[in-house]
């Protein structure tokens, strides 16, 4: 067990690896209640959605989810990357990462037209992930949601919310069960025949997913449009907070650009080691790790613009050189 | 977790087999479970010299890297390549298999100063 943004967490159940293998090839259960749930309800609560966050809720409709990212207004860094999923008309659940959802909640304060309200001891977040994810869950729950789609469920008599969501690269659902009934809901998953994965196999399946970590790839410093992820800012959606310092740096150009390097063999960068090519110092690592399904080295690193796919590059680890390329994640594609 | 009597220890949770002039080097049963799922092991050069105390291999899971301390000194006379591609026999294996390098004794009294099985057993439980 570890802390984790205040909470105790196991780093793994079983093993790591084995975790990890049953996501990509079965279905693992990832409790991850540690996630804020942020409810947000009221005639204006659209509008300070659109107001805080990058992406245009208006793209999706009641009934769906989106990943978006609020920014910070003076500088544009990415202070937390965020779920949202629409319920009903004026009725929101905004998910931010366990660190940041008093951050989050924060930044939407003020508005009187609508309440936020931090929702997230009332109930479990169970995230059932995996290729038959859905299928082994028959027994539990109906699991006919859409990919970024979210329903209203049951879970025995209480009423909760499941979403097409997950953070493997794997297809699944983010069971949101009242507190009353978690434990019990976490019994039958289990008993279902959906093994527990700890935070271990949650970070290797989103390093090998090519998915980014706040903390890691995303934080003060960092923007969005570094982070390599243009598709969540919306430009034609009106104003939104950091939209200014963000544009700006659009407009110039960003200096560095986070991108997936593959080592050659098993050797295993980690954050922090610097990456060269001919010699020459370009960037660092934010996130390294073995790929349980390549059994390579895989890293996520910042490096200039315009270094392109399939440069050589060479990391220092820990004084020894391994050889990588540049390469575009996720590192690990079903066939 | 098993502690074989034949084997000697140290502190930095390696188990040495002397046989003769020679050493077996690995990591105990403790270690290997402590550190979980091993991917990669960086093992020593064949002819190298190596000091006791010294660090000489590196054993990483997927959650860190930790340091292989040289036990005694020496030249390390082989080592175990079949864990450049299956680094996991270390888990599976620690005393057997997934042993990790072979050095040839420069002082075989450094030997005395290495722990038997009663001593090392009591520091880990003590842990």
């Amino acid at each position: 067990m570890v802390e984790f943004g205040g909470w105790e967490m196991p780093i793994q159940y079983s093993s790591v690896l084995e975790e990890h293998r049953a996501c990509r090839e079965h279905a693992v259960a990832f409790d991850v209640s540690h996630l804020g749930s942020l409810h947000v309800q009221g005639d204006g609560a659209l509008d300070l959605l659109q107001s805080a966050f990058t992406n245009d809720v208006g793209r999706i409709a009641p009934g769906q989810a989106q990943y978006t990212h609020l920014l910070d207004p003076a500088d544009a860094h990415v202070v937390d990357d965020i779920i949202v999923w629409w319920l009903a008309d004026d009725d929101f659940i905004v998910m931010p990462n366990a660190s940041n959802t008093s951050r989050i909640a924060d930044a939407l304060a003020g508005d009187h037209s609508c309440t936020v309200e931090d929702i997230t001891m009332s109930r479990a977040i169970i995230a059932v992930q995996g290729p038959e994810a859905r299928k082994t869950l028959a027994p539990v729950v109906t699991s006919d949601v859409e990919r970024f789609h979210v329903a209203p469920t049951t879970y025995g008599s209480a009423d909760g919310f499941i979403a097409g969501t997950g953070y493997t690269g794997e297809d699944g659902v983010e069971l949101h069960v009242p507190r009353e009934a978690a434990a019990e809901t976490w019994r039958a998953v289990v008993a279902a025949g959906i093994q527990p994965a700890g935070l271990g196999a949650r970070d290797t399946l989103r390093l090998e997913a090519g998915l980014p970590l706040h903390g890691h790839e995303l934080g003060p410093g960092i923007t969005t449009l570094q982070a390599g992820l243009g598709w969540v800012v919306r430009w034609d959606k009106g104003d939104f907070r950091g939209r200014d310092a963000l544009l700006a740096e659009k407009e110039r150009g960003v200096d560095r650009k986070l991108r997936g390097l593959l080592v050659a063999g098993r050797q295993i960068p980690r954050e922090g080691c610097r990456v060269s090519i001919d010699g020459k110092e370009v960037g660092a690592v934010t996130s390294g790790n073995i790929s349980p399904m390549l059994q390579q080295g895989i890293a996520l690193a910042f490096l200039p613009p315009g270094v392109s796919d399939g440069t050589q590059v060479e990391i220092d680890i820990r004084g020894r050189t391994a050889t990588a390329k540049v390469v575009k994640p996720p590192f690990f594609k079903r066939a | 977790m098993e502690f074989p009597e034949q084997l000697k220890y140290t502190k930095e949770h390696e188990w040495v087999a002397i046989d003769g002039a020679r050493a077996r080097v690995g990591i105990t049963d403790y270690a290997q479970d402590a550190l979980g799922d091993i991917v990669f092991v960086q093992l020593p050069k064949v002819g190298a010299a190596v000091a006791a105390n010294a660090t000489c291999a590196e054993v990483e899971s997927t959650k860190s890297v930790s340091d292989i301390y040289a036990p005694v000194s020496g030249t390390i006379a082989a080592v175990n390549e079949t864990l450049n591609d299956t680094p996991e026999i270390v888990n599976r294996d620690p005393y057997g298999a997934g042993w990790i390098f072979d050095v040839d004794l420069t002082d075989a009294a450094e030997v005395d100063g290495l722990l038997d099985a009663s001593a090392y057993r009591a520091l880990v439980e003590s842990d």
